[in-house]
């Protein structure tokens, strides 16, 4: 494999940065988080380091920037950066390299920016520390570079601070604040993760045509398949610390060689089998006309607080058995719209009926009857359980709603543990499990009551790809066996594509386009579902 | 990470033998002291440590030792009592203003602040004019003024709490607000509110003596360690002693409870375990 990777990458001319046999291990234990793994990026080169989480890809870019954690050592090895071996540099060389030759973009947009800052400040921090220029070179500098990043209005968002803006726009920001400074190399750790499809692409596109223009050399740090298909040239794929495999990034997707390769290329969602057939459909929940609001600013002290429309007038039908997905971007109004329909927020108007009964109106003890009926799938596995309670007393909780006698109840949590794949880790609390698994919890938790409807709300943005696919086979598999209809909220259609009989496309509150599945990806008709179709990362 | 933990291991023994030891002392006082801890001597006053009086005598002759022991009974029991009383009341007051939100939270919250806004001391110091200076108005007193602050740092872990997911998970189950609080709420707050107790009762036991000092705390003749303190002061250069013993036996406690505090925090959180 070695052989391979140093003769296919070798082709160009001499490389910005080579990466040699780097060994890193935890002092502590001995254990290897990297082995020997070698690569090299050439000037205006994009090279993609895909694997999932705790295959040590995270672990080699903190060793080219000589940020590892305490506890962590390079063993072996040497890592290039021109000529200059950045294992032998002082600290002092590290710290002029750092931002100045090699830049880095962090996954989260929200926490990488000082939020005590303003942007102008922020970005001219790096050109002072770097460079000589004066205050109007740094000014302008900022000025031009923000408006390669496209940001509308440069000089007021310099005077800005980096709460007023969305992910989107942050990390934007955040790449112009290290494009600035001209580096050779730009290392990026999963920059767009924590963002919507739509607006991955549009920052990953301008990294790209950024680092082109500057002949800066990109190191990708990723999980999704998609984006490298899209963006890199060259890829390795990582596993337990290994080099798996190299090269060029386009076949290494098509025919990948190594299992590990085929596996992660194979839990690429793909167009799953529908699950319902067409038997005639029984409505289980219905909105009509449905508006829902959410305050915004006070303009004065005792002024009400305008509104905002979140969804405004949709109509939709969720049959038995059935899974609608409902796709758009963020803000689009899609949670808002699932959380009014199990009543957890009130609807301004409209009417939401439940097996033909009007339940917008209900409280007390008609209610908590809808509340048997309905459950809900969170977005974030790691809020979304009780940090105090074990996992089999946060399934069996349901069931103190029913009449059921405790000898029932366990035998039925044990069940319900196995459908999903837990049993044995009953006793362990939520914090003791990876994400996949506490996504595992929070549906067992969901489904033990068997709900007629369940709605969930991005349930595997949060998760690898590989693990990702799990879950949505664990739903399907788990919607067959208990027939319970399901609103599926998300803004990947990767997924959507996979699970969903029908789809909704929401834009700005309202229902843009509507249809089966394969309509909607083999024949979409709104000019907005075509952009988030174009947008998925196809291989 | 085995040193770390050796560390702990230690402060933890460190913490239950000091409490132990001094909740051992106040009990035996109440049973035995070397001498009378109220009986004058005025023949005796103001003898260095020796081997008939262990730690001296005081102004009137009375044994240091002895009323040290006793005052461990009264400083300790009305600390204990004032810093669960502000607990309990401060837990309940938050966890609804936090929970239950709006003007309930409102108004709450603007009474809360007021009294916030009272140095403790001044605070107690009112209540005990309105209740009177025995062992019990000192308890409600200290325990009332105390209790805002309580009340802050409870309200503030609901609100965040309050947001998490699980919570809503808990709605959606079909758990009334009274089972959501108590089971999903109450339990994550539980590290702030033991942190805050275990710093409390030193706090308390500081307040008492000032109270004693200003003629409400614990009526003289009874020994507590602050009116003990309070009493060394014009003796601080010809008797060490006197302020040395009550001074080194708060500190001693304050310790003994922090070290044991921040043990139970961890004990109780699954997630350091």
């Amino acid at each position: 494999m070695m052989t391979t990777t140093s003769s296919t990458m070798m082709a160009g001319p001499t490389p910005i940065l080579r990466v040699r046999n780097l060994s890193v291990s935890a002092i502590a234990s001995g254990a290897k988080l990297t082995d020997a793994v070698s690569f090299d990026v050439g000037a205006g080169e994009f090279l993609a380091v895909v694997g999932e989480s705790g295959s040590g890809k995270t672990m080699v870019a903190r060793s080219v920037l000589g940020l590892l954690a305490a506890g962590v050592q390079v063993d072996a090895g040497e890592i290039l950066l021109g000529d200059e071996s950045l294992l032998k540099a002082t600290p002092k060389r590290m710290r002029e390299l750092r931002g100045g030759t090699v830049g880095m973009v962090f996954q989260e947009p929200m926490v990488s920016l000082n939020p005590a800052i303003r942007i102008g400040e922020q970005m001219a921090e790096g050109l002072r520390l770097h460079t000589q220029l004066g205050k109007p070179e740094v000014e302008a500098a900022c000025v031009a570079m923000l408006k390669r990043v496209q940001i509308a209005n440069p000089l007021q968002c310099m005077r800005s601070f980096p709460h007023e803006f969305s992910g989107g726009m942050r990390q934007r920001i955040m790449l112009a604040s290290v494009m600035l400074l001209k580096p050779k190399l730009l290392i990026a750790d999963e920059p767009t993760t924590a963002l919507d499809t739509l607006t991955q692409l549009e920052v990953l596109d301008i990294m790209v045509s950024l680092a082109r223009t500057d002949g800066t050399a990109v190191l990708l740090i990723t999980h999704n398949l998609g984006l490298v298909s899209r963006y890199a040239d060259k890829a390795i794929v990582m596993q337990s610390g290994k080099v798996v495999e190299a090269g060029e990034a386009k076949t290494l997707l098509r025919s990948p060689r190594h299992p590990y390769t085929k596996q992660l290329v194979d839990a690429l969602p793909k167009r799953g089998n529908k699950v319902v057939g067409d038997v005639d459909l029984q409505p289980i929940l219905q909105v009509k006309n449905l508006v829902v609001n959410y305050p915004g600013r006070r303009a004065g002290w005792f002024t009400k607080p305008v509104s905002n429309r979140a969804v405004d007038g949709v109509d939709l039908t969720v049959n038995q058995a059935e899974t609608v997905a409902v796709v758009g971007g963020s803000g689009c109004g899609k949670t808002s719209l699932g959380r009014a329909m199990l009543r957890l927020n009130s609807a301004a108007s409209g009417e939401i009926l439940f097996r033909g009964q009007p339940m917008q109106d209900l409280n007390g003890n008609a209610l908590h009857d809808f509340r048997m009926a309905c459950q809900l799938v969170f977005q974030d596995p790691y809020s979304s359980l009780n940090p105090r309670m074990r996992v089999a007393d946060i399934v069996a909780e349901p069931l103190n709603h029913t009449a059921m006698g405790h000898d029932d109840k366990m035998q039925l949590v044990a069940q319900v543990m196995e459908e999903v794949g837990l049993n044995k880790l009953g006793q362990r609390f939520g914090h003791e499990l990876s994400g996949g698994q506490r996504q595992r919890v929070a549906i067992a938790r969901a489904i033990v009551r068997r709900p007629a409807f369940v709605v969930a709300d991005e349930p595997v943005s949060a998760l690898d790809m590989t693990i990702q696919a799990q879950i949505l086979a664990l739903f399907a598999e788990l919607q067959r066996a208990h027939q319970f209809a399901c609103l599926f909220i998300s803004h990947d259609l990767a997924a959507v594509e996979q699970i969903a009989d029908r789809v909704i496309v929401m834009q700005s509150g309202k229902i843009v386009e509507e249809g089966s599945r394969d309509d909607i990806f083999d024949r979409p008709q709104h000019a907005y579902t075509r952009a988030l179709l174009a947008a998925r990362m196809a291989t | 990470m085995t040193a770390s933990s050796n560390r702990w291991h230690f402060n933890a023994i460190a913490g239950y033998s000091l409490v132990g030891a001094i909740a051992l002392i106040a009990v035996v006082a109440v049973f035995w002291t070397p001498y009378d801890p109220l009986h004058l001597s005025v023949r005796n006053k103001l003898q260095a440590p020796s081997l008939a009086h262990w730690l001296g005598t005081d102004e009137l002759g009375r044994d240091v030792a002895s009323r040290a022991m006793a005052g461990a009974a009264t400083s300790c029991w009305v600390a204990l009592l004032s810093v669960l009383f502000a607990v309990t009341s401060g837990t309940v007051i938050g966890l609804l203003a936090g929970f239950i939100r709006g003007w309930t939270d409102r108004i709450m919250m603007a009474f809360n602040d007021t009294l916030l806004a009272f140095p403790g001391i001044l605070l107690a110091l009112a209540i005990m004019v309105i209740v009177g200076a025995n062992q019990y108005g000192i308890i409600i007193a200290l325990g009332l003024a105390y209790a805002p602050m309580v009340v802050r740092v409870v309200r503030g872990s609901v609100l965040s709490i309050r947001e998490k997911e699980y919570i809503e998970a808990s709605v959606m189950i079909g758990n009334n607000p009274v089972v959501t609080m108590l089971r999903h709420v109450l339990p994550n707050c539980v590290a702030p509110i033991a942190v805050l107790a275990t710093s409390m009762f030193g706090w308390v036991i500081l307040s008492e003596s000032a109270l004693s000092f200003l003629g409400l705390g614990v009526p003289p003749p009874a020994p507590t360690w602050g009116n003990m303190l309070s009493g060394s002061r014009s003796y601080i250069q010809s008797a060490v002693w006197l302020g040395l013993v009550p001074g080194v036996c708060i500190s001693l406690t304050l310790l003994g409870v922090n070290l044991l505090g921040d043990h139970l925090r961890d004990r109780l959180d699954p997630r350091i375990q």
